[in-house]
């Protein structure tokens, strides 16, 4: 009997506090992250991968299936771990149907992020290929992150973005704000066709 | 784990959910209590972990929240953005709310403590610009809510669970959802019940006690560039409380920022004597008879790891001392140190050569090392990321000082090894011979030297040689333009010259850890009195550009704060132009 009680006052308890309770304090909003249609021109240089291999950014963002770019640094603390959870989730929901999603993630902590310290974070992370860190001169990096109008001055204040590139125009769908891996891979597969 | 967010990711309407959230709740809530696995009322009024003794849930919930390892050694398992699922050991509590447990803003995201000294209190905020949207379209994601009643365990387990608050306000879905069983739970929420609670050794509302720490090796010059640098800090703090206080005696009422920056400091000099073994012995019972919050630089000529181990064991910060022997771990947390010293060289010299596309793989390098720890850690430093590029392992030779003055037998190792890269991790004592070094080398004979461990000598490179010598220069190449913050005087010199090789610039990289780094840390404690609160203000601070160094940057667990050194060529002339040959940071 009083191992019944435990169970349920707790939730008679919640219950009548949720009846009781107003809702107001919860701001509900239909709009939870901002899509626009981009064009950048991407600039032609070298960055390093997560292999320390030298690579040229506008030779792996030229493809014909989307490609999507966020920017993270190895050491980030909130929105990184967010950001890459949801590449992992989508490598392996694409996977599981076949579908090879590229990825390619882009520090904003060049100084800090060696190829060893990203081959870790995607370990970390479950990476499967297809997935590149990559890292560079701080001046090349402040390149890449004003083309594609996501200039930071310090890594602190960074936001969370994705963006997706359309490969049949070359355009960008740029996705501002955390989403759910749900609303993640439908923006995916409106790019893809696949929907 | 990050609680109290308050969503904004909510798909229905405003009024629909108004109308709808009770009985949402009482839907979700019924069927999570039939449908759950595990029983959740009985997680808290029948804790399962009691059979544990306490210290023993401490290191199992410290581990949890740190490492995001369940007791029973398994990941915890973990859900964000409804329905994704993570892997704690990727994305702990301390993630985010930082190792003190008092919570983080980064990206856009406000992340609320997490000890349950401040969740057992109700909570509530000021409105703040965050909450009305920017019309420029970046806005805060999360912030935290207005207010909340206090939590229980109860309501704790529950929001950790579900990710409500006590209010039934939901957290946001950055905040993962953890459906841990009793046991575990109890064990997480115990280790959130002790983690800061009592303020740390060395500190209250009113003073702060610091000590810096000298060994008996430095010379007087460097003791005093070192002393006089930090007790002008200790002045200034001591004199600005004396401002305050007049401020208040005339009736102003001072704001809660000025509040908690002032107060009163004092510096005490723990020397250490004789040999590094005793150091340990030393500096316990100075800590016994007057414990200090945090350690304010410090200098030695030796390897610092013995006052490291001492720090990391007593988890007092020691922040940033000047030693070219610092401790290269990855996981150390409580020294922070300007750079990895004589290993950061030698790192550079390996990701430069790894990195020259004209120098073939099977190019014969041979290491000559001069038995000491300067020359030890140059070496180590260079093999370590040698390893890590996955190059074939270099010839190494160790050598005395007194072999490295017998040419004679110099060139006869060269002949028998025939490098065409050496790299000479010696003081200036070889830098006569270093022409004929230089001619027994085979093509491209390249020679790599410190400019730290050769010093002001090496200015006396003769010019024949000077295209084949790369010297390692971990310091500031461009002009720097000081701010007021970073005390910037124009009359001080900036060292960068060839004459200024081995200047350990004591005065000058002291005063900009205290006032760019540490202050900054000191006035954002507010009445969070934690070392490790204060280490990990230090660690999400923004970058600094600071006299010496091109950048100090930051971030959660990095504990070496300058990343770079230069690869230089010397110009021509008796006062070379220093020549860059690689960026500050190679990768």
């Amino acid at each position: 009997m009083k191992r019944l009680s435990t169970l349920i006052t707790p939730l008679v308890l919640s219950i009548l506090m949720a009846a009781v309770l107003p809702a107001t304090p919860v701001k509900a909003e239909t709009v939870k992250y901002k899509r626009t249609l981009e064009r950048y021109i991407i600039p032609d240089l070298a960055l390093i991968n997560q292999d320390g291999k030298r690579v040229r950014l506008r030779s792996i963002l030229k493809s014909d299936t989307p490609v999507i770019v966020d920017f993270i640094y190895g050491t980030c603390t909130t929105i990184c771990p967010v950001l890459s959870a949801g590449f992992t989730n989508l490598q392996s929901k694409l996977g599981a149907t076949g579908q090879n999603v590229r990825l390619v993630s882009i520090t904003i902590d060049p100084e800090n992020d060696s190829p060893k310290v990203m081959k870790d974070y995607l370990k970390r992370f479950r990476a499967r290929p297809g997935w590149d860190f990559l890292t560079g001169s701080r001046a090349d990096i402040d390149v890449v992150m004003k083309a594609f109008n996501a200039y930071i001055p310090d890594k602190m204040s960074h936001y969370p973005l994705n963006m997706i590139l359309v490969p049949r125009d070359g355009s960008w769908v740029r996705l501002l704000g955390i989403m759910s891996s749900r609303e993640f891979l439908e923006e995916y597969q409106r790019v893809a066709g696949k929907r | 784990m990050r609680l109290n967010l308050i969503s904004k990711d909510i798909t229905v309407s405003q009024s629909v959910f108004s109308l709808f959230f009770p009985v949402s709740l009482i839907i979700i809530v019924v069927s999570l209590v039939l449908l759950h696995p595990f029983n959740i009322a009985a997680a808290v009024s029948n804790p399962a972990a009691t059979h544990l003794s306490k210290p023993e849930i401490m290191r199992l919930g410290e581990r949890m929240y740190r490492d995001g390892v369940l007791p029973s050694g398994d990941p915890a398992p973990a859900f964000i953005r409804g329905d994704v699922e993570v892997d704690s050991r990727a994305f702990s509590c301390s993630s985010c709310h930082l190792r003190a447990g008092l919570g983080s803003f980064e990206g856009g995201v406000a992340t609320p403590p997490t000890t349950a000294s401040k969740l057992y209190k109700p909570y509530r905020r000021p409105p703040s610009i965050g909450d009305i949207p920017d019309r420029a379209g970046r806005y805060t994601y999360s912030k935290t809510v207005l207010e909340r009643p206090a939590y229980t365990r109860e309501t704790l387990a529950k929001a950790l669970r579900f990710g409500t608050d006590p209010a039934g306000q939901i957290f946001n879905d950055i905040m993962p959802r953890y459906p841990l069983d009793d046991s575990d739970m109890d064990i997480l929420i115990s280790y959130l019940e002790s983690l800061s609670l009592a303020p740390s050794p060395g500190v209250s509302s009113r003073e702060f006690r610091f000590a810096t720490i000298i060994t008996d090796d430095v010379n007087q010059e460097d003791r005093q560039a070192l002393l006089q640098s930090l007790q002008s800090f200790i002045d200034q703090k001591n004199h600005q409380l004396a401002l305050y206080n007049d401020f208040v005696k005339f009736g102003y009422t001072p704001t809660i920022d000025m509040k908690y920056s002032f107060s009163q400091a004092s510096i005490d000099v723990w020397e250490l004597k004789g040999n590094s073994k005793t150091w340990q012995g030393q500096l316990v019972s100075y800590n016994i008879s007057k414990p200090v919050f945090a350690i304010l630089g410090g200098i030695s000529n030796k390897s610092w790891q013995p006052i490291h181990d001492f720090c990391e064991a007593q988890r007092i910060p020691c922040l940033f001392p000047i030693t070219d022997l610092p401790v290269v771990s990855a996981t150390g947390w409580y020294t922070y140190y300007f750079n990895k010293g004589y290993g950061q060289e030698g790192e550079a010299v390996a990701r430069y050569l790894h990195r020259l596309e004209n120098l073939p793989v099977e190019t014969p390098i041979l290491q000559i090392v001069q038995d000491s720890p300067a020359g030890r850690a140059l070496a180590a430093g260079f093999e370590g990321s040698w390893h890590e590029l996955e190059r074939p392992a270099v010839t190494t030779l160790t050598l005395t000082a007194q072999q490295l003055h017998d040419q004679t037998s110099l060139n006869k190792l060269l002949k028998k090894h025939k490098p065409a890269v050496l790299l000479l991790w010696t003081d200036a004592g070889p830098l006569p011979n270093l022409t004929t070094l230089v001619a027994g080398l085979a093509l491209p004979g390249k020679v790599f030297i410190s400019s730290g461990y050769m010093g002001n000598k090496t200015a006396n490179i003769p010019e024949t040689v000077r295209s084949r010598v790369y010297i390692t220069y971990p310091y500031r190449l461009s002009p720097y333009v000081g701010t007021r913050d970073s005390a910037y005087d124009a009359t001080i010199p900036t060292l960068s010259s060839a004459k200024d090789f081995g200047d350990r610039r004591i005065a000058s990289r002291t005063t900009a850890m205290l006032k760019q780094t540490l202050l900054r840390g000191l006035n954002l404690l507010f009445d969070n009195l934690y070392r490790d609160h204060l280490l990990d203000i230090m660690s999400t601070q923004m970058d600094q550009i600071v006299r010496d160094y091109e950048r100090l940057s930051f971030g959660p667990g990095q504990r070496y704060a300058s990343k770079g050194c230069y690869i230089i060529q010397l110009g021509a002339g008796a006062n070379p132009a220093l020549l860059p040959r690689s960026e500050w940071v190679i990768h």
